[in-house]
């Protein structure tokens, strides 16, 4: 054969080789990830995007979370030595973080990365193209969603940029915080969207999901916080009469990790546990007193149990000893006194590392708050006197009250609350809305004052976009 | 001997009537090549046809014979270590060759992107290691026998675990989230991330190390952090020889960290708690507090109280991790070949153990290199390299692996309790008693080492064959196939309890990983030599295609009955993962290179490159060069400079890419995020990162200048360099408002500069029988920030306190943070100057750097930069009959090094042990220690904890690098035995090192060199934290004694 002849079909074979393949040669799709451009177009899909929605949950309700530091901010838990950069959380505490806590920068992250994805749900809703029956459902839950957490931004930040929808960076500098009378506007709007359109609990498409009592609750809860006692007294009497909830009648059978979805809980975080692949349940791991080895493998010290709040309980309440544990034996049969929250313990979990598998779930809302709000909202004791009664204890207004303690009604309720829901997240947004935050910890020997309870703007966020401003007392 | 001559020559002779069978018109003439100055014959040199395809090789007796045109030719002659030259042959008479010893490496052949230049042409920046040089270093990896010794290649073994692949920095930094890795070509198959460990130094023929960007950019987008290309050898026609290496070592950790013994940590210990009861409450508390008025936290163990004597100077945990070890090098190797089969056949062993407690490097390399001449117009050829490594490498993780922790662990506890436990969890023993202390601290490195089996198995092939075919004469074309495969697999088992060794007393558990890619390539190059005149044209069109593909899974089990099988079958499987990914590259790629007369050269090429990393709408890009040089020292007028033997100048600009991006870098990706309905798992999907189809190349474009001069005949050769590199639209993650959802955002924005200058220096100081020479090199390298994201916003990144920043006008990642100016001697020191509120005496002074009265976080500034303000080396070298000695000093100035473990060992972190200079703490007005060291506290200030000065540490170090004597036997010696030459020799690694700092070595780095992993964007670049040292293994003194025989 000519040289040439070899030469030319080379070159050819060459040319045909590089030509032929070179689209689909480079043209690689993700393996083991899924392409978000072919995504959101089917209910199935959606179904996937509310469960991560509703995943947001645990990031937002974590104990190392801004609500359950409430506690520690609080008169109810402090921190003693723990694992990590403990100055920070110390200062979360102490009311004494700065701009730069890192703590506090990544609570502000987890909200609006939640947001976005409760927001990218939203967005991509609108336009599939979905029957409208099932767009309002899905965009009813998310909307309940997005109300909470604004809720809990509202009380942590005061004013903060409201996103209703998925920005890309050059918009987000644009958006710029809002004042607080305006996120409320648009904590009721979501949240009127979502009692219009949610189905009663007893109606939801599976356990876990957002009612119509939820959203009432919610927006109960922000009436009060706005000052607005009529309507929360309306959407309040709503859930009570809407004959979906009612008391358990023993406080202790309301805690374990087998005990879920009961018709006291009106919003309930779920876990599985069991199993490091599906979600269990953190509290019991980070509550337990760090490295007692006993109880748990290592323990977290998170909202560990104030003197004050265990001597906060009326003698013979019931709720104490289900609210708190007073300490353990180690592995030398010496009792270890330390108070800790008891609500999530699951002795015996399995473990994977040091991190305890537990199995309970954490109710975020529970019909004794609604009984508590209404009587807050309507100056009527008969609801406070049911949680009073279950407790076992005299009811307000009778003969075996404490009034010498607790004279009026918003003493009486301040209490109530405060051993009733114990270390549920509760303490430090009752005190904020109350208005009753300073008096109380500074009487506790907090040194705190008015301009200290809301959190800092992270510093971070403000030398991204100068234009945000910070809060006053930074 | 004869027979076989007859033979070769009947073969030979046969061949030739073939030839001249085809080609009718030719003569056969032959000749003899002998050295220069001692008139030996030398076999193995190459003797060409100018512009035919005819080539020989000199036998035993440096003869040849060869057919040319009957018109007479031009015939070409080059040998390694030989200047080549060319030599008429017009005549039917013999012609003698006398070769001439090459002493200014201009006639060295270099290995530059596909295909080898003489040095006298190349015209970009490229340092050239030969196996000489390295051959009696006793390194896993050849990279780290070149530290020190190439200026502009920042060689770091920031890590001394054997098998440690050091981090390789050319020309600076040039990237600040994407890798910095340079691209590692071996035998020609380009290798983004490869580990050099799988390929044995001994077979290593040279390194060649492409600088600048021209010489890189024929490697287009993977070219812009530089390219390491390895060859490996190939025997020489005539000449077989079998060569043994066997070598014995032993490693020792030289240097140690000075920790508190047990008293000096009890005191602190006690000082801590006591200065923080008091602090809680100054009215009220004292010092002579009892344990049972103090709330748990403020405890302190009874026997520190009435009897510390008892724990004496405590334990050395040092002492207990670390171990002189030893190493075993052994490798066998057969290479020759005729004029047609070229071959080389090795295999080798390397035993080492670590000097860390339990911890054991195992090689195997077995290498078969072969190349095949068909006929006149096909040649074939193979490379196969298969390397199996066994190792337990712990150590290298700092913070909580073995090295950190055995740092941090207490001195009071023993080796062992009275029960043969580890630590004093045994509930059995009678430590026991300080359970109640949560801060009292032991990880027992036994904990880890011996508690915990360990494996890595690891299995790299790397094959190529390729098939040369000589189309007309000039005109070549290669193919080829190459595949890299490795195969690796992880097994562990934990022991349940660790032996109460551990911070905690963790059940059981059995992990199993394994990971699986497969990397092909095939490459299609055409050439073309001619020269006519004075002009010579070599000329390169290629086509490329290459995929990779990695698979990883993992498995865990827990609830494992009891320790009897350590397998995973034992337990239950409680989570495990795959998961794979691919990437896919097309290049074609040109290069014409030109010179004239040998004086005047000229290079251009330019590559096109297709990746499936980067979005549809930039998935292409053009990567082009040019380059000229000038050998001046060839010219007439410099005839009569007598005292410059050679003089070259060059230059050059190329713009060369970086991909090391995630794989699916441009798409936005789901990722799972599961809820719970009741009692079933509901599976969840959300976004985890923002899309962006723009995303394309990082480019690098730089201007390189240099100048090479030889001397007074070349005894003294200096080469310099200057460059200015600029990297446009790097790949950044650009931080961008975090109510978006996201952190930041992969995008192209922004631009670095890197300017440097190279100097290297050979002397040969000496020349007669007693040979001496210096070589020296020196390189700088400023680095700073041009362009960031939208408003050029600072990147700053946190990991466990330390800070760095990237900021424009700056060099890439400052570290960042307050600067403490000693400690608050008294009260009144306190008032008088701005200080944080609540700052009391013998805490650390902040400085005011705004001078605005308030110490805030704007009083951060920058503290220090890793990057060196230059580095230098110098090796000495000296030969007096066969016995040569040669020592290298290595040295890097001006840089820093933030000690991360300060977090740990500096400042009161729960009880963990101390630096032995914490003890020199402030105690009292009366007594304020040094000045440096704050109070000891349980409770630290968030400044004490902060990131501050007080972690950055001077990073400027001189290293005795390396010590090698060998003495080859004299061959009188030899006579009576079957060996033709055999050499012994000593060499001494890491000899001693001279620094401040406070850990084990100023090079240490934890945080290894940024790769990008295989999706996820949002990980944190790990070599933006390039110079901290978060606990690293140290690096060994290695002293070994070795013997090269040839037979």
């Amino acid at each position: 054969m000519k040289a040439k002849n070899i030469v030319q079909i080379i070159i050819a074979a060459v040319c045909t080789l590089a030509f032929s393949c070179k689209k689909s040669f480079l043209d690689l799709s993700p393996i083991s990830n899924a392409n978000a451009n072919n995504f959101y177009k089917t209910k199935a899909d959606f179904e996937n995007a509310i469960h991560a929605a509703y995943a947001t949950l645990y990031v937002i309700y974590d104990p190392e979370e801004a609500v359950s530091y409430g506690e520690i901010r609080s008169d109810n838990a402090t921190l003693y030595a723990v694992a990590g950069t403990q100055a920070d959380k110390w200062a979360i505490r102490d009311h004494t973080e700065t701009p730069s806590n890192t703590m506090v920068y990544q609570y502000w992250r987890d909200y609006y990365k939640a947001l976005f994805n409760i927001n990218n749900v939203l967005e991509k809703i609108d336009v599939a193209g979905l029957d409208e029956a099932y767009t309002n459902s899905v965009k009813a839950e998310m909307l309940f969603l997005r109300g909470l957490y604004y809720y809990n931004m509202v009380q942590l930040w005061g004013e903060v940029p409201i996103v209703t929808k998925v920005v890309s960076a050059e918009e987000s500098y644009k958006i710029l915080r809002s004042p607080v009378a305006d996120v409320y506007a648009q904590i009721v709007s979501d949240l009127k969207f979502a009692v219009d359109h949610l189905p009663q609990a007893d109606a939801v498409p599976a356990p876990g999901r957002a009612s119509k009592g939820a959203a009432e609750t919610v927006l109960g809860k922000v009436y009060l916080s706005m000052g607005d006692k009529t309507n929360a007294a309306a959407v309040l009497m709503d859930v009570y009469n809407s004959q979906q909830y009612e008391l358990l009648p023993d406080y202790s059978s309301l805690w374990g990790p087998t005990v879920k979805n009961t018709k006291e809980s009106i919003f309930e975080i779920q876990f599985i546990g069991g199993s490091a692949s599906t979600p269990y349940s953190p509290y019991w791991t980070a509550f337990a007193p760090v490295t007692n080895g006993v109880i748990t493998a290592y323990g977290g010290g998170i909202n560990q149990v104030t003197d004050d709040l265990y001597n906060e309980y009326e003698t013979g309440d019931p709720r104490r000893d289900a609210s708190i544990d007073t300490g353990y034996t180690n592995a030398s049969g010496d009792f270890v006194a330390i108070k800790f929250p008891k609500k999530w313990e699951d002795r015996g979990a399995p473990t994977s590392g040091t991190q305890e598998l537990s199995r309970n779930n954490f109710m975020v809302l529970r019909y004794a708050d609604v009984l508590l709000l209404l009587t807050e909202a309507t100056g009527d004791p008969q609801y406070m006197n049911q949680v009073r009664a279950r407790a076992g204890l005299a009811l307000y207004g009778t003969a075996g009250y404490p009034s010498a303690t607790y004279p009026t009604l918003d003493a009486a309720l301040e209490h109530e609350r405060r051993v009733e829901l114990a270390l549920e997240f509760h303490r430090y947004f009752d005190l904020m809305r109350t208005g009753r935050a300073v008096a109380v910890l500074t009487a506790k020997g907090k040194l705190v004052t008015q301009d200290r309870l809301l959190f800092p703007i992270p510093q971070y966020v403000i030398t991204q976009n100068p234009a945000i401003t910070q809060n006053e007392g930074y | 001997m004869c027979k076989k001559r007859l033979l070769q020559n009947i073969l030979l002779i046969s061949m030739l009537i073939t030839f001249l069978q085809l080609h009718a018109q030719t003569q056969v003439i032959s000749g003899k090549v002998l050295d220069d100055s001692t008139h030996q014959p030398l076999p193995g040199v190459t003797i060409k046809v100018e512009n035919e395809q005819s080539s020989t090789a000199t036998n035993e007796q440096g003869k040849f014979t060869i057919a040319v045109p009957s018109d007479g030719a031009t015939l070409q002659y080059s040998s390694v270590g030989y200047a080549s030259g060319e030599i008429n042959a017009t005549t039917n008479s013999p012609v003698i060759i006398y070769m001439k010893r090459t002493t200014a490496k201009l006639e060295d052949v270099v290995v530059v992107g596909y295909g080898t230049q003489n040095r006298r042409a190349v015209t970009g920046s490229i340092a050239t290691v030969k196996y000489d040089d390295f051959k009696d270093r006793t390194n896993s990896n050849i990279t780290q026998s070149l530290a020190g010794q190439l200026p502009g290649v920042s060689i770091t073994q920031a890590q001394g675990a054997p098998g440690s692949s050091p981090i390789i920095k050319i020309r600076g930094t040039s990237s600040i989230t994407a890798g910095t890795n340079p691209l590692y070509v071996v035998d020609g198959v380009p290798l983004e991330n490869f580990n050099l460990n799988y390929i044995n130094p001994q077979d290593i023929a040279s390194v060649d190390i492409l600088k600048d960007a021209s010489s890189a950019a024929i490697y287009g987008s993977r070219g812009a952090n530089g390219v390491v290309i390895v060859t490996t050898k190939l025997g020489k026609s005539g000449q077989s020889v079998v060569g043994a290496t066997i070598e014995y070592g032993t490693q020792e950790v030289a240097q140690r960290v000075n920790m508190m013994d047990a008293q000096q940590f009890i005191h602190y210990y006690v000082d801590a708690h006591n200065n923080a009861w008091v602090a809680l409450d100054p009215t009220t508390h004292s010092v002579a507090d009892p344990n049972d008025v103090r709330t748990s936290a403020y405890k302190i163990p009874e026997d520190f109280i009435n009897n510390p004597q008892q724990f004496g100077k405590g334990t050395n945990w040092q002492d207990v991790m670390f171990r002189t070890a030893p190493l075993k090098n052994a490798m066998v190797s057969v290479s020759g070949g005729s004029e047609k089969t070229q071959f080389l056949v090795s295999a080798g062993y390397l035993d080492q153990d670590a000097v860390l407690d339990a911890n054991y490097y195992k090689r195997l390399t077995v290498r078969t290199n072969l190349r095949h001449k068909i006929s006149d117009h096909f040649t074939a050829g193979t490379n196969l390299s298969l390397s199996g490594i066994f190792d337990r490498t712990n150590g290298t993780a700092g913070k909580s692996d073995v090295v950190s922790l055995g740092l941090q662990s207490d001195p009071v506890f023993p080796v062992y309790t009275e029960t043969g436990s580890l630590g004093f969890r045994d509930p059995t023993s009678t430590w026991y008693r300080f359970i109640p202390y949560s801060d009292l601290i032991e990880w027992h490195p036994y904990s880890l080492t011996r508690e915990i089996a360990q494996k890595n198995k690891s299995f790299n092939t790397l094959a190529t064959g390729y098939l040369e075919y000589n189309i007309v004469n000039g005109l070549k074309f290669k193919t080829s196939i190459s595949a890299n495969l490795n195969n690796s697999k992880y097994d562990s088992y934990a022991n349940a309890g660790l032996g109460y060794g551990y911070s905690s007393v963790p059940p059981a558990q059995g992990v199993t990983i394994t990971n699986y890619s497969l990397n092909w390539l095939s490459e299609n190059l055409l050439t073309y030599d001619k020269k006519f005149d004075l002009h010579t044209f070599n000329v390169l069109l290629g086509y490329t295609a290459q995929h990779e593909r990695t698979e990883y899974s993992s498995l865990t089990s827990n609830n494992f009955p009891n320790d009897l099988v350590p397998t995973l079958n034992a337990g239950t499987v409680s989570s495990g993962t795959s998961t794979a990914s691919e990437w896919a590259l097309l290049s074609y790629l040109a290069r014409i290179n030109y010179n004239y007369a040998n004086k005047y050269f000229l290079s251009a090429a330019i590559r096109r490159d297709g990746s499936s990393r980067f979005g549809l709408n930039h998935q292409f890009g053009y990567f082009p060069s040019a380059s000229a040089g000038w050998l001046v020292s060839s010219e007439k007028f410099m005839d009569d400079v007598h005292f410059i033997s050679n003089l070259k100048l060059r230059a050059s600009y190329g713009v060369a890419g970086n991909n090391q991006i995630p794989n699916y870098g441009p798409i936005s990706l789901l990722t799972a995020s599961n809820y719970v309905s009741g009692s079933n798992l509901s599976s969840g999907l959300t976004v985890a990162n923002i899309s962006n189809p723009d995303l394309r190349w990082e480019k690098t474009n730089q201007f390189d200048v240099g100048v090479e001069m030889g001397l007074f005949k070349n005894r003294i050769y200096v080469t310099a360099d200057y460059y200015n590199s600029i990297t446009n639209n790097l790949l950044l993650n650009v931080p961008v408002p975090d109510i978006t959802g996201f952190s930041t955002q992969l995008t192209n924005i922004g631009r670095v500069r890197n300017r440097g200058f190279e100097f290297s220096f050979t002397s040969k100081n000496l020349v007669n029988k007693f040979e001496w020479t210096t070589d020296f090199n020196l390189s700088l390298n400023r680095n700073k920030v041009l362009q960031l994201g939208p408003g050029n916003a600072p990147l700053l990144f946190t990991d466990y306190v330390v800070q760095v920043k990237t900021e424009v006008g700056q060099p890439v990642s400052n570290f960042y943070g307050y600067i403490f100016d000693g400690v608050y001697k008294n009260q009144a020191q306190i008032d008088a100057s701005p200080h944080v509120e609540g700052t009391t005496p013998g805490e650390p002074v902040v400085r005011d750097v705004n001078h605005d009265k308030v110490i805030d976080a704007n009083d951060q500034t920058t503290l220090g930069n890793a990057q060196a303000n230059f580095n230098a080396g110098i090796v000495n070298t000296f030969n007096y009959k066969g016995c040569e000695f040669s020592f290298m000093f290595q040295g890097s100035f001006g840089g820093e090094i933030t000690n991360q473990l300060t977090r740990y060992l500096g400042i009161w972190n729960g009880g963990r042990n101390a630096y032995a200079g914490v003890a020199n703490y402030w105690r009292s007005e009366s007594d304020p220690g040094d000045g440096i060291h704050f109070k000891p506290s349980i409770n630290p200030t968030a400044m004490e904890q902060g990131f501050s000065s007080y972690w950055v540490e001077d990073a400027t170090w001189v290293r005795l690098k390396n010590i090698r004597l060998s003495y080859a036997l004299p061959q009188q010696w030899l006579n009576k035995l079957p060996v033709k030459g055999i050499r012994v020799y000593v060499n001494a690694e890491n000899v001693y090192l001279w620094s401040k700092y406070t850990n084990y070595d100023p090079e240490n780095t934890t945080y290894p060199a940024t790769v990008p992993s295989s999706t996820s964007t949002n990980a944190l670049p790990t070599g933006a934290f390039y110079g901290v040292d978060y606990g690293s293994y140290p690096v060994p003194r290695v002293v070994t004694f070795g013997a090269k025989l040839n037979f």
